[in-house]
């Protein structure tokens, strides 16, 4: 071998893709460690979800609504339970999707720059707030305040969500019907005065809506609506910024080419960017869904943790129990009572939501790859 | 064509050898592939110690990727292969027993963009030497004066060595690049576009430094400007396609190419 | 549609956003005002001489001899109440035993509100529990104390519903001796509390006495600070470094697209879950220690925040530009030298901001240290005691303090200092990140 310094001695070769080697394999078992943590969370939840499906079977838990872990004989109905969770999330998605959607568009294409600035850290404050201030902020102040003067607030929150969204409505109304109307020109006058009938028309319904609400009692705080409006709160970072990945990963070039064509900014949004990022949006969704449907503090302290079925099924000012509310709350009292069947049912429940969350996830994946792949990226 | 090419460097090999210049890379059949597709194709050429050798070629003509080709920077594009034989100091750097580290130290780069670290100027000249080794303070300070002397920075920059590199001009960080290149005392510079990123004061600049180095070093040097080419290389070598077109010395290549390839683009007509 | 309906059309849609985005704006002032609010009153507030004595006995703080001639000046202009009473338990002696049992259930109530608002009366013995040796340190509780003095709470049923309505107990008590204590103590409340504003940062880093009705909260925020901190030793080192693996090192394949997909579902495992988890595989398989603890709390939201800080330090390490990488190794680098001494500083601010916000997550975390790590009542613990002994935390004492303490309406103002401290940390932290990255940015758009 010539010894002009650039060659390496078979030893040296070896010792370097020997040190090469082990430092990779060291590095890719540090790098899975998320892996093994996933499968271990699997394996320990499943070990000890399973018994309680052998010793008490699987009908019980799924169907029936009566859950009296502690009686004689004991009775491990999860129904209302598993109700309890869809209906706050359920919730919380309608309360959370359309603000979060449209806060994203705002965000991505219609605020300048500098005031994007100051709306994104604000996202993120709301996103950073532990769960335990949320919750007990739904605790101390707002369930006191639903109890005390429940008509009154709700009759408040129907008034700011429901009157500048129904004069928007109603401006736009009034503008399409005279344009429908057959008139050469659209008569200003005509236009003003539709829109005022159809705002006095709002405020008429409104008022009458409120009014209904402000004489409604609120027997407690803490139930399905505090929760599903706190929970909605806390899922809109995610729905917000999500969504709003997406719209912004729609490139350029597609808004241009639409501006180009003669369309207003609305228009684009709606015709372009919005199917072109729908499955983004559809991700961005399903996480809302996530961070609600598996978070403990706030529905723990304040949705009332009653084990029943609302009457009726969509009554939102009943206290109901959640998946998460119960593991948290039992596992204090069955802890002490390892290998029982109170201690398995909750694992059962830990089992199904994680299953439930898996599944999510998967279909996010898809939901996100697929866009990725729309757009060419 | 392969029979025009092995032509073109006969011709040139002879001219090249009347002023009877040491040839300190050669290439012989070399070509680089992405995948199935050949970036450069069978080159055979030689570059000579103490003198500059020009790349020019329209762009995608594979110019970069021969000079990357070179201290087997190409290594980190995944996918990409090497065929044929770069024979540097009796060896073939493709060579499964090659130090890859020992090439690159011997074998220096400039690249197209200014890359500073975001260290201070004193760190980024000594970033080689230290990975070489030296540790002692008065050795580097010694290295770093004297390649920041060598590139003609060390006026501009001696009261600040220790601010960070960011900090600096776009011409200035391309200087302490190449300070930084030169602080391991490489034999060969491969420079890729150094100008292209730079305004016109700063490209003189670069010029005149190119002149004062090839004294001591051999640079290869790829450009798209092909006045710069005429101006500061000894030697040019016109690429098309991945195919070496014309290799000789650069008067001639600009004055009386033997090549129709080589005249439809040093007048114009195509690039 | 005639082109001023489209763009009616088009403003009106904006609108519709912009009130979305006030809205969000709305939601955090909403949450954040009564916590700030009432939050800073475990800090600031109008402490009364109780308060002083108080912090006399606990920890000797204030000077002895100003709390003595303020205890004296006190003591005159409580003493004519103590001394009513006393007159009227003689005029109720001499009662007919009809009227003498109906007055005494009613001064029964009295005394007892007047203890509560001003502590034992200094002739009686010194009651056991700490909270009975004081009457209200704090002049907002005063208020409310002095309005059960004065008024008896009485529910009337007349309307079906059951309203609450307030009785003056003067006019119960007309025509005997103890009536003219009422208007005395009402008036002369000022100069027998002496209240006065009281700044008390040490609510930090004091520890609690009589489970939180005196006191600060330092176990609680010592316990917060060990978890995190634990969850950060353990979660940055391997988060940073499989960051690494996948941005320089993995090759695209069957295996790495199934890491991937671990990640993203193990970000996606609710809280409660991990929880579950470290009770049964850190504390009841591998027993990292008897019982709950600091160690396998930290363990589990370290799991929590793996994925968090992987992608944050992925993201940063791809910010950085791919000509640092060509320079280092075009100067002689070897790839690991390279990542350690280009790459990994380059990438540090980003790496960082990633690790601040995952900071705050693991402080923030209640569920997944409620079968780990946390207890409602303890010491601060010494840093030798993590790793066998659980821990208050504020996440979980925030929790337990407002739903399951024996006296919820009673120490508010702690509940909601707690709350205020946690949010204060967090906050702190994350606008410390935002702070960090707006300058990153900047660095990197010159």
């Amino acid at each position: 071998m010539k010894s002009n310094g650039l060659h390496i001695s078979a030893r040296q070769d070896f010792i370097r893709r020997g040190g090469e080697l082990i430092g990779r394999s060291l590095l890719f078992s540090v790098a899975s460690v998320s892996a093994v943590a996933v499968l271990f969370i699997f394996y320990f939840i499943a070990k000890d979800a399973f018994p309680f499906f052998n010793q008490e079977g699987y009908g019980e838990f799924f169907t029936s609504p009566n859950w009296y872990p502690t009686g004689h004989p004991p009775e491990f109905g999860a129904l209302a339970i598993f109700f309890g969770s869809a209906l706050v999330t359920t919730g919380a998605v309608v309360f959370s999707v359309p603000l979060g959607v449209a806060a994203a568009m705002c965000l991505s294409d219609i605020l300048p720059f500098w005031m994007r600035q100051i709306f994104k850290p604000t996202i993120e404050i709301l996103a950073a707030i532990p769960s335990v201030a949320y919750g007990f902020f739904a605790l101390v102040v707002f369930a006191p305040l639903l109890q005390e003067n429940g008509g009154f607030a709700l009759a408040t929150g129907i008034w700011i969500v429901g009157l500048p969204v129904a004069t928007i409505g109603v401006v736009v109304m009034s503008d399409v019907i005279t344009s429908m109307l057959p008139f050469r020109s659209k008569p200003a006058a005509l236009t003003l005065g539709l829109a005022l009938l159809l705002e006095a028309g709002v405020i008429l319904t409104l008022f009458k809506t409120s009014s209904a609400l402000y004489g409604m009692e609120i027997s407690s705080g803490t139930n399905a609506l505090n929760v599903s409006i706190i929970l909605g709160i806390m899922a809109l970072p995610t729905i917000v910024s999500v969504s709003e990945d997406a719209l912004q990963s729609v490139g350029r070039e597609l808004r241009e080419g639409s501006y180009a064509l003669g369309a207003t900014r609305a228009e684009t949004i709606i015709k372009v960017v919005l199917p072109a990022s729908i499955s983004g949006i559809l991700a961005a969704v399903i996480l809302g869904i996530m961070r609600a449907i598996g978070e403990t503090m706030v529905v723990w302290m304040a949705s009332g943790n009653a084990a029943r079925i609302p009457t009726p099924f969509y009554n939102l000012l009943q206290p109901v129990r959640t998946l998460t509310a119960t593991i948290a709350g039992d596992m204090g009292e069955a802890d002490h009572v390892t290998g029982s069947s109170r201690y398995h049912v909750l694992f059962a429940m830990a089992f199904c939501l994680l299953l439930f969350s898996f599944a999510m996830n998967l279909i996010t994946e898809a939901f996100t790859r697929r866009y990725r792949k729309k757009l060419g990226k | 064509m392969d029979n025009d090419t092995q032509k073109s460097l006969i011709t040139v090999n002879t001219d090249a050898a009347s002023e009877n210049p040491d040839s300190i890379l050669n290439t012989e059949e070399f070509s680089i592939f992405y995948g199935d597709f050949e970036a450069v194709r069978k080159v055979s050429c030689s570059f000579f110690k103490h003198h500059v050798t020009a790349i020019i070629g329209p762009s995608g003509c594979g110019k970069s990727t021969l000079l990357r080709g070179m201290n087997r920077m190409n290594d980190l594009i995944p996918g990409c292969r090497a065929d044929g034989k770069m024979i540097f100091d009796n060896a073939n750097i493709y060579d499964r027993t090659i130090d890859v580290v020992q090439l690159r130290k011997r074998i220096g780069m400039v690249f197209q963009k200014p890359n500073v670290f975001p260290k201070s100027i004193f760190d980024n000249v000594c970033y080689g030497p230290r990975l070489h080794g030296i540790r002692k303070r008065s050795q580097l300070e010694e290295i770093v004066e004297r390649s920041l002397n060598q590139a003609a920075i060390w006026d501009e920059v001696k009261d600040r060595l220790h601010t960070n590199a960011i900090g600096l001009s776009g011409g200035q960080q391309q200087r302490l690049c190449i300070a930084r290149a030169l602080a391991i005392t490489p034999e060969i510079i491969l420079m890729d576009e150094p100008t292209s990123a730079l305004d016109p004061k700063s490209t003189t600049k670069i010029e005149d430094l190119i002149g004062e180095l090839q004294k001591e070093y051999t640079i290869v040097i790829v450009t798209h400007n092909m006045q710069q080419a005429a101006r500061i290389s000894h030697f040019t070598v016109f690429m098309y396609e991945g195919d070496m077109i014309e290799f000789g010395k650069t008067q001639k290549l600009f004055t009386k190419p033997e090549k129709k390839e080589t005249e439809d683009y040093i007048t114009g007509r195509f690039g | 549609m005639d082109l001023r309906t489209r763009k009616l059309l088009d403003k009106s849609f904006s609108a519709l956003g912009v009130i979305a985005i006030l809205f969000m704006a709305l939601f955090l002032v909403v949450i954040l005002a009564p916590i700030i609010a009432k939050g800073s009153g475990a800090f600031i507030f109008r402490g009364t001489v109780e308060y002083r004595k108080l912090m006399f006995d606990i920890w000797n703080r204030g000077d002895e001899k100003a709390l003595a001639e303020e205890m004296q000046i006190v003591a005159k202009a409580r003493k004519p109440v103590y001394e009513m009473m006393d007159d009227f338990r003689r005029e109720l002696a001499a009662m007919p035993s009809s009227e003498r049992r109906k007055y005494r259930r009613a001064l029964n109530d009295v005394e007892k509100n007047i203890e509560n608002l001003l502590g034992p009366n200094p002739d009686d013995r010194e009651p056991v529990l700490m909270r009975q040796r004081y009457g209200q340190t704090r002049w907002d509780m005063a208020r409310k104390h002095l309005k059960d003095v004065l008024y008896a709470t009485e529910w009337d049923y007349s309307g079906g519903m059951g309203v609450k309505v307030y009785v003056p107990r003067q006019d119960f008590f007309t025509g005997t001796s103890i009536e003219e204590l009422f208007p005395y103590i009402e008036e002369n409340i000022d100069a027998m509390m002496a209240p006065r504003l009281t700044l008390y940062l040490r609510f930090l880093t004091d520890d609690s006495r009589d489970s939180h009705f005196f006191g600060g909260i330092w176990p609680e925020l010592l316990g917060t600070i060990y978890l995190t901190l634990g969850a950060m030793l353990f979660a940055v080192p391997m988060g940073v470094i499989a960051a690494i693996y996948f941005c320089e090192y993995a090759k695209q394949g069957l295996v790495i697209s199934y890491l991937r997909i671990c990640i993203t579902t193990l970000a996606g495992v609710p809280s409660i879950v991990f929880g579950l988890f470290g009770l049964a595989f850190f504390l009841n398989t591998i027993r990292v220690s008897e019982s709950k603890s600091v160690l396998a709390g930290s363990l589990t939201l370290a799991l929590l925040i793996l994925p968090t800080i992987i992608r944050a330090s992925e993201e940063a390490i791809m910010a950085v530009p791919s000509t640092y990488k060509e320079a280092a190794l075009s100067l002689g680098a070897g790839k690991w030298r390279t990542v350690m001494t280009v790459i990994l500083p380059a990438a540090l601010p980003g790496i960082l901001t990633g690790i601040v916000i995952s900071m705050g997550r693991a402080a923030g975390e209640t569920a997944p240290i409620i079968f780990t790590a946390a207890v409602s009542v303890g010491k601060a613990l010494n840093l030798d005691e993590v790793f066998t002994n659980p821990s208050p935390a504020l996440p979980w004492n925030i929790y337990n303090l407002c739903t399951e303490h024996e006296a919820v309406d009673q120490i508010r103002h702690v509940q909601f200092g707690m709350v205020f401290s946690l949010i204060a940390v967090v906050l702190f932290l994350n606008i410390t990140a935002i702070v960090v990255r707006a300058r990153v940015q900047k660095n990197l758009r010159n």
